[in-house]
């Protein structure tokens, strides 16, 4: 087991603090590389965050308008990311890591809720999300969300993943073991593996 | 289920008949896996990444991430680097005076150049020119030697040369208009054009100087702005060979604004096949698709409006006996009419389409109605003229539905016994929302003296020129035409000043950028005060026909999933 997986279990299993630890990050060290921080490494940051979900409604991929706090507050665990259809770098990786984590997690899938909100809500239509979900062989345990820029702008804030525009996201997947509990917040490109490790681990320090 | 399977087959069909005659060595090949991700063979194109998670076809293909340009991209703090050749192929501090290598925010400052080895080495392992590890989010590819030859044979043919129509003093744009293009429209929106290019070229100062620096630096453009004004003539059909020809003659950058009547197929064939940027065209119903590539526009207009009101039949409470539309022959009515028959279609009610001639005659319009009982629903795509001769004609339908695009908005002379039972399709912000974004243009207007004789097409020409000018000032020196799409669709979110548009969006894959309307009523018998009876609405306009390819690419892969 590597470093990195060590130290997102050790956060996942401390229950009740608020714990920040970065994982080990290989650092790009090229000087002179202008502005943006260069990921090399697969840096994952892990913290425990206390969301207040807002009283939104969404519209789910299957045309059913819904309030947000009641589809996350349904006694099942949560594992949710923020998405957009036409997104074409980081999103295809992260929805791809969540098909591979259903997957691996079997039968026991149908007792997690994963959770996927859209950030350009114009542009991702009901159908449109069913399409992306086909793509991704997303069973019943995983939603796909939108609705209307107000309403997808509030959860995006409420969740501090909202960074000006869809093109400035930045790869984050939340989890929470039970409503009522805080959110562990993983920064960065989570395998399936590591994602896998880290819910076992909150649900075990439930 | 058979559906599905037959759409994965037809979207196999398609990919791998598009690589027909294509062999290992050749462009197609390298342009198959570089923009489709697929492999010589028709097969997928397969990308594994740490973690074992493998992404396949178009997700795989270069173009997700390295763009269409090949001059990267960056997304939150993730910055993909250049991978056209000159990027890769010399070092990477060897490259700030180079003027065959332009500055683009993403390269690589310092590492060493690359050799076909090293790169196929990089492409295979991930392991990079300096023997590091690339970046997590670039996958390894397993391609044998031929395919590894085409994809970087292709890489080395991407270049960012400087585009025609741009000199060391001078930046050439055209605008194109057709023959069948309101005439007032017109002289309305050339007036905005000539003067905001006059305006741009009086700044202008000498030749531009070269840049010494790689720091992302807002880099004035000094270039002179030149207008060429390419009117058509004559029927349709010839119109893309007159284009080419002006092309031919006149080298543009890109091609900005314009006017078009019903027919702009040929012109987004022209854009598309020519690959020249056509920014913002002013047409009521844009034909592109969500993956044309050079072709953008502000709304998909009455097209749009269409789909709104579509989806207003369907959820009007007690069903019409049937819907009745009214269009003029030879006007863009026809066109928002066969879309709005085609979205009724599944609905099994009875759709009447019928349409005026192409020539007003008093009472036309009268007897297109006169059969129009209390329980029918009314369509109608016509013009200011058209909904002012409703005057005197009675409103027997129960329900109205009329063109806010083409009526004139707010400014629709709708008589006022028509007003309580008419809501009309409104694919722009409301009056009120949007005074201090359309005041900004008009304030303009005023200054310089530019007669207000169409408004609505003088205020979006006024934007598209704002736009194309706020992303070339982000450009720096890097003229090359499919870069110029990419950056507006990075940049687009960012601009406050919208216009008559709440919102505009773009990004890859998106060429609308303006994606809603609301439905709105007049609040009195006379006069232009409306009020919205729904949201913004964004309705679903995705029909088979109009899927990207990225949507066929999947529907292809779940089709044929385990």
């Amino acid at each position: 087991m590597n470093a990195r997986l060590a130290g997102l279990l050790l956060t996942a299993s401390v229950a009740g603090a608020l714990v920040a630890s970065a994982g080990a990050a290989v650092a790009d060290s090229s000087e002179g590389h202008i502005g943006a921080q260069e990921e090399r490494g697969t840096a994952i940051s892990s913290s425990r965050v206390t969301y207040a979900t807002p009283a939104v409604r969404l519209m789910r991929a299957d045309g059913k308008p819904v309030s947000l706090p009641g589809e996350l507050d349904d006694g099942r665990p949560v594992v949710m990311n923020f998405i957009f259809t036409t997104c074409s770098s980081i999103c295809p990786l992260a929805s791809q890591t969540f098909a591979e984590f259903a997957r691996e997690l079997g039968p026991d899938a149908s007792t997690v809720h994963l959770v996927s909100i859209s950030v350009d809500p114009e542009q991702d239509t009901p159908a449109r999300l069913t399409e992306y979900a086909h793509k991704y062989h997303a069973g019943s345990e995983w939603q796909f969300y939108t609705g209307t820029v107000d309403a997808s702008l509030s959860t995006q804030r409420a969740f501090d993943v909202y960074r000006g525009d869809k093109m400035m996201h930045t790869p984050v997947t939340l989890l929470r073991a039970a409503p009522g509990q805080p959110w562990l917040r993983l920064e960065g490109f989570v395998t399936p593996n590591e994602l896998l490790h880290a819910y076992r681990a909150l649900l075990a320090a439930r | 289920m058979p559906m599905r399977i037959l759409q994965g087959a037809i979207a196999a069909l398609f990919l791998a008949g598009s690589m027909a005659n294509a062999g290992a060595g050749s462009t197609a090949a390298g342009e198959a896996l570089y923009r489709r991700g697929v492999m010589p063979s028709g097969a997928l194109l397969s990308g594994r990444r740490e973690g074992n998670v493998t992404v396949a076809g178009i997700d795989a293909a270069c173009v997700s991430c390295h763009r269409r340009s090949g001059l990267g991209t960056t997304e939150g703090r993730i910055t993909i680097p250049p991978i056209a050749g000159v990027y890769l192929f010399r070092p990477g501090d060897a490259r700030i005076d180079d003027e065959a290598v332009p500055y683009v925010g993403t390269a690589r400052v310092k590492h060493s150049a690359y050799t076909d080895e090293t790169l196929a080495r990089a492409i295979r392992t991930g392991v990079g020119a300096d023997g590091r590890a690339l970046n997590y989010l670039m996958p390894r590819y397993d391609l044998d030697d031929a395919t590894m030859a085409a994809l970087i044979g292709y890489l080395k043919g991407l270049s960012p040369r400087r585009a025609p129509g741009v000199t060391d003093t001078v930046l050439h744009f055209a605008t194109i208009i057709t023959p069948d293009a309101d005439p007032h429209a017109r002289e309305g929106m050339l007036d905005v054009m000539r003067q905001y290019f006059a305006d741009k070229s009086a700044a202008a100062r000498a030749v531009a100087p070269r840049l010494y620096a790689n720091r992302p630096m807002m880099f004035r453009v000094n270039r002179k702005w030149q207008l060429h004004v390419w009117q058509l003539e004559g029927r349709p059909e010839t119109w893309e060979a007159q284009l080419a020809k002006k092309l031919a003659a006149e080298p543009v950058f890109a091609v900005i604004s314009g006017l078009g009547g019903p027919e702009w197929e040929p012109v987004r064939r022209f854009c598309e096949s020519q690959g020249v940027p056509c920014l913002f065209p002013n047409v009521e119903a844009p034909p592109g698709r969500d993956d044309d590539f050079y072709s953008m526009y502000f709304s998909r207009g009455v097209l749009l409006e269409a789909q709104l009101i579509g989806e207003q039949l369907h959820d009007t409470a007690g069903r019409a006996r049937r819907v009745v539309q009214l269009y003029r022959a030879g006007d863009v009515g026809a066109k928002a009419a066969a879309e709005l028959q085609a979205a009724r279609v599944a609905s099994g009610e009875t759709t009447v389409t019928r349409a005026l001639p192409v020539r007003r005659s008093p009472g036309d319009v009268a007897d297109a109605l006169k059969d129009v009982a209390s329980n029918d629903a009314l369509v109608l795509w016509l013009r200011a003229a058209d909904l002012a001769a409703l005057q005197g004609v009675p409103a027997h339908a129960a329900h109205v539905w009329i063109s806010g695009e083409m009526g004139g908005l707010e400014q629709a002379p709708l008589p006022a016994s028509w007003r309580p039972v008419t809501r009309m399709a409104y694919p722009v912000d409301l009056p009120g929302q949007r005074v201090v974004r359309v005041d900004y243009a008009l304030g303009w207007f005023r200054i310089r003296q530019i007669p207000l004789v169409a408004q609505k097409v003088q205020v979006d020409t006024y934007l598209a020129c704002g736009l194309m000018s706020e992303t070339l000032n982000h450009m720096v020196d890097t003229f090359v035409r499919d870069y110029l799409l990419e950056r507006v669709e990075m940049m687009l979110d960012h601009r406050a000043l919208t216009g008559y548009y709440p919102r505009l969006t773009l990004a890859p894959g998106q060429r609308f950028a303006s994606k809603g309307g609301y439905v709105v009523r007049f609040t009195e018998p006379q006069g232009p005060k409306v009020a919205a009876v729904t949201d913004w609405l964004t309705p679903e306009a995705v029909a088979p026909r109009t899927l990207s390819a990225r949507a066929l690419s999947a529907r292809a892969q779940s089709a044929g999933a385990p």
